[in-house]
């Protein structure tokens, strides 16, 4: 009865973090549209969020293997998922709170790597693991990012900056509707995935499904994607306002730049078989478009407060998942513990988005001077 | 166990700022074969025209194919 129990909490939190992953992320994909106006906030929400959907029908390649190579999948429980999904979701919330765009991957396979280590010492963590999949790409993705859309900028100003400002300015935001109108799709595949990856690990260990790598039930899939799409159109507004108007003033030719150059960066990665992080690549993107133009232009300090968000989404997730492991253990193997977690989380939440609906509608970004 | 796969980033670090410059050169080609047949049409000189919608449309087409191409990555998983 327990462990049907906690099998019950452990899909709600992950749909719960896919709902904060969606709205966490909204700002990849819109945030450079709605600064140039290339769409209206609404309007971008509501087709990201469609994409999103959309998106995570498109493959049901499972990453069961969330945080695989990283911690040792024969010590991950159900409690050990359970915990490590509430150290991802409070990350994701707190950063979200200081409007900053950090990884909701990394904040997951922090909370993951937390709980299991808690729960079994250092022989549950690869350190190789954690050198590849994590910091190795967490360094590489802003980097190129950058520069590839540094040098976008640079081309895209050679190419048009002689016409007149009206026309370059709706060419671009066309193109950025088709841009961002890819990364909401792509962002829907791929995050949704992992969502329905916790989903179906969990039904594993609890012996509801077999086989070595089994399919997720419809249900799965259709949940992950009603819920990222969900978490999409509620909008992070605070990274939206963050990536698309505090760190520069944009106009839609480096929206476009960051954008093109961003997908072009996580696309290629995917291709090969090195996958980055959407928020890290769109993040760089859009620094890169912005020095490239005028390096005095750009918030440096800003900027700075993000990378020490990234820096320390590991380790803070990992405290949080260890902690609400060694929280829920107290109550021993009864859903108890994690019953108490995950009403005082829902209580969280509800005060955080019911205090947000009061406040009513966001204030659009503003718009580029030039338009 | 996993390692990192030093050839694949090494790929990427020529391939991704590539794929982004062709992308952003075939909009780039769109957005200034449209702003400059507009200005011919204006004037009056045919053949300018002709030529710009031609190299918009080289652009778009262009454009297009990179986009089928993400979402053929996308939809492939990698």
């Amino acid at each position: 009865m327990d462990s049907d129990i906690i099998l019950v909490i452990v899909v709600a939190t992950a749909l719960v973090f896919d709902f904060t992953n969606g709205f966490h992320d909204t700002a990849n994909a819109v945030a450079t549209s709605i600064s140039t106006r290339a769409l209206a906030p609404k309007t971008a929400v509501t087709l990201s969020a469609i994409l999103n959907f959309v998106g995570a029908f498109i493959s049901i390649e499972v990453a069961a293997t969330v945080a695989g190579g990283i911690v040792d999948s024969n010590l991950v429980t159900t409690t050990v998922i359970f915990a490590g999904l509430i150290g991802a979701i409070t990350w994701n919330l707190v950063t979200w709170y200081f409007g900053l765009p950090s990884s909701s991957s990394h904040a997951l396979i922090g909370g993951v790597v937390g709980s299991a280590f808690a729960a079994s010492g250092t022989a549950a963590v690869y350190g190789s693991g954690l050198l590849d999949k994590v910091i190795v790409p967490a360094l590489v993705a802003p980097i190129v990012a950058f520069l590839t859309a540094g040098a976008c900028i640079l081309i895209t100003y050679r190419m048009v900056g002689r016409l007149r400002p009206g026309s370059v300015n709706r060419g671009y935001r066309l193109g950025q509707i088709a841009s961002a109108s890819l990364l909401s799709l792509s962002h829907g595949t791929n995050d949704a995935q992992k969502t329905m990856g916790i989903i179906t690990l969990a039904l594993i260990a609890h012996g509801t499904l077999e086989g070595p790598s089994p399919d997720p039930p419809f249900w799965v899939i259709v949940s992950a994607a009603t819920a990222i799409a969900l978490g999409t159109y509620t909008g992070g507004w605070r990274i939206i306002r963050t990536m698309g108007s505090r760190i520069y003033k944009m106009d839609p030719a480096q929206g476009f730049a960051a954008q093109g150059g961003g997908a072009a960066v996580l696309l290629t990665a995917s291709h090969l078989g090195f996958p980055l992080s959407t928020t890290h690549s769109i993040t760089g993107a859009v620094l890169g478009a912005g020095a490239a133009k005028s390096l005095s232009a750009v918030r440096w300090g800003l900027a700075g407060n993000i990378a020490v968000a990234w820096v320390l989404t590991l380790p803070a997730a990992a405290a949080v998942g260890a902690a609400t492991y060694g929280v829920s253990r107290i109550f021993g193997e009864s859903a108890l513990g994690p019953l108490l977690i995950s009403v005082s989380l829902l209580m969280l939440l509800v005060g955080i988005f019911g205090k947000r609906v009061r406040q009513g509608p966001p204030i659009a970004a503003p718009a580029p001077a030039d338009s | 166990m996993i390692a990192t796969d030093y050839a694949a980033l090494l790929e990427l670090v020529w391939a991704a700022p590539l794929a982004a410059l062709i992308v952003v050169i075939a909009w780039g080609l769109a957005v200034l074969g449209t702003a400059r047949a507009g200005e011919a049409r204006r004037e009056g000189r045919t053949v300018s025209v002709v030529l710009h919608v031609g190299m918009a449309t080289v652009g778009v087409a262009l454009f297009i194919a990179a986009i089928v191409l993400g979402l053929i990555i996308t939809s492939s998983g990698g």
